[in-house]
């Protein structure tokens, strides 16, 4: 479908992304490789449009990932024949490429090499520092990565891409406190991203999951949970959080019912365990509804996910299994 | 639905066109059969003609008008929502499906969900983890009947 080829296409699926890259061929001998605005046959030939470049750059992405770099270079010549090899994005493309086609590390520091080289010249080229943390990370150099993203967000501090990645990093070196406020800080400059608050739920649902904190963080998590949802109309992803972090806080709530009462210096008093019980069966209901319309095949339902689905259908089927018992 | 209106608009149009050419026409027998030397300065005549239509003709003129706007009605697309939980939730709900216009095509402007670019992270894409998975995918025997459509 040519629709998703104008969407970044890192979230695809293996197999969207393989027949992506196998319509390579045909797209690249169809469009037009490069439009004069000079010329006569500007007169006969469509206009140029942002959504051909777009293509060209999500085309590229997806043949190197499944190995056609043959397409994907003709891609990025193509690219660079319009935009000129100074361009800051080019520039971070082809390194991109140079990364993919890396064979050993020994080559990837010399990418990495020349990504710096590029950055003391002109310390500004935002795709570049962003494509260098990415490379340190991959290297499984993250500490340094964090450091390199924290410099660059004190830069730059409105990049909510960036703040994500950080947060994303912090998750995967398991420091909780330092995930949320990333993520916190995304939220600022997107209040209304639905699966953010969903992924900030999920992050401090693990915080809680962790030996640190765990009456502060499990509230937090259920609350930023029901915004997720209150933005957003049936949502799985919500939804399953909610249960989970509901059903959590019960346990938990009714083992300790006297250090509940010792806590009154946060902001938000804990929540009513009534409310708690109302928020789990809504959520139970609405995850079962979600499930059935889905696997019946529902004209309107059919945009989940399948993994989604079959989590959601397990998470239903562990909590009903004491009740038949 | 399409087929439908855009019947009806050109059926309105036809009916819109034979009102004017029967206007044309009307008039100009009138002013002919009316002619003399005298008004020849073709004031007289037309505003004599415009005032004398049949009644027909003005009706079939309003009836092709009402036609052509009923049709158009007809034919616009679906209104979006304009709330945001619901937009949202429709994409979720329904994905691309959701967004077709008449032609089973998906809109143009469709992005899905616009914060996804958040989570997948275009600019810090790390390709050789992505190569890497695909190359297992492969070896473990992806097929296409299997993955989910998009």
């Amino acid at each position: 479908m040519a629709s998703s080829l104008l969407h970044p296409p890192a979230h695809l699926a293996p197999s969207v992304a393989l027949r992506l890259s196998q319509q390579a061929p045909y797209l690249l001998r169809t469009t037009p490789s490069a439009i004069s605005p000079y010329s006569i046959s500007s007169l006969w030939s469509s206009a140029e449009s942002p959504e051909l470049w777009t293509t060209y750059e999500n085309l590229m992405l997806s043949c190197l990932r499944t190995g056609d770099e043959q397409s994907a270079h003709t891609c990025l010549e193509r690219l660079t024949e319009r935009f000129g090899a100074e361009n800051e994005r080019l520039m971070a493309l082809r390194g991109l490429f140079q990364e993919a086609i890396a064979k050993d590390d020994d080559a990837l520091k010399k990418v990495l090499k020349e990504y710096e080289n590029i950055l003391v010249k002109d310390p500004a080229n935002m795709p570049v520092s962003k494509r260098r943390i990415a490379l340190l990370r991959s290297l499984n150099r993250t500490s340094e990565a964090i450091t390199a993203l924290n410099k660059f967000l004190d830069a730059s501090p409105t990049d909510a891409e960036a703040w994500s990645e950080l947060a994303d990093l912090y998750v995967t070196n398991g420091m909780f406190p330092q995930a949320i406020f990333a993520l916190e800080e995304v939220l600022l400059v997107t209040p209304n991203a639905w699966n953010i608050h969903a992924r900030l739920g999920e992050v401090l649902y693990m915080a809680a999951s962790s030996e640190t904190g765990t009456d502060k963080h499990l509230p937090e998590s259920m609350r930023r949970f029901c915004r997720s949802i209150e933005l957003c109309d049936d949502y799985l992803r919500g939804y399953y959080g909610l249960k989970l972090t509901t059903s959590k806080l019960l346990t938990t709530l009714s083992q300790s019912q006297v250090s509940r009462q010792s806590k009154g210096d946060t902001g938000l008093p804990p929540p009513d365990i009534k409310d708690i019980e109302r928020l789990n069966e809504l959520a139970t209901a609405k995850l079962s509804e979600i499930v059935r319309r889905n696997t019946s095949g529902e004209a309107g339902w059919e945009g989940y996910e399948k993994p989604e689905i079959i989590a959601a259908q397990e998470l239903l089927n562990r909590d009903a299994a004491p009740i038949t018992r | 639905m399409t087929w439908l209106s855009k019947s009806i608009t050109s059926l309105g149009f036809l009916f819109l066109a034979h009102a004017c050419y029967s206007a044309h026409e009307h008039s100009a027998l009138h002013s002919t059969s009316t002619a003399t030397l005298s008004s020849l300065t073709s004031h007289g005549p037309a505003a004599s003609a415009v005032a004398s239509l049949p009644i027909d003709i003005s009706i079939e003129t309003v009836v092709a008008i009402f036609t052509i706007c009923l049709a158009l009605v007809l034919g616009t697309p679906e209104l979006r929502p304009i709330q945001w939980r619901v937009w949202a939730g429709k994409i979720e709900r329904e994905g691309e499906k959701g967004f077709m216009n008449g032609d089973g095509e998906v809109e143009k402007d469709y992005v899905g969900n616009p914060f996804k670019v958040l989570e997948s992270r275009p600019g810090f894409v790390d390709i050789r983890k992505q190569r890497k998975e695909f190359a297992e995918w492969v070896r473990e025997g992806g097929d296409l009947a299997t993955a989910p459509k998009s």
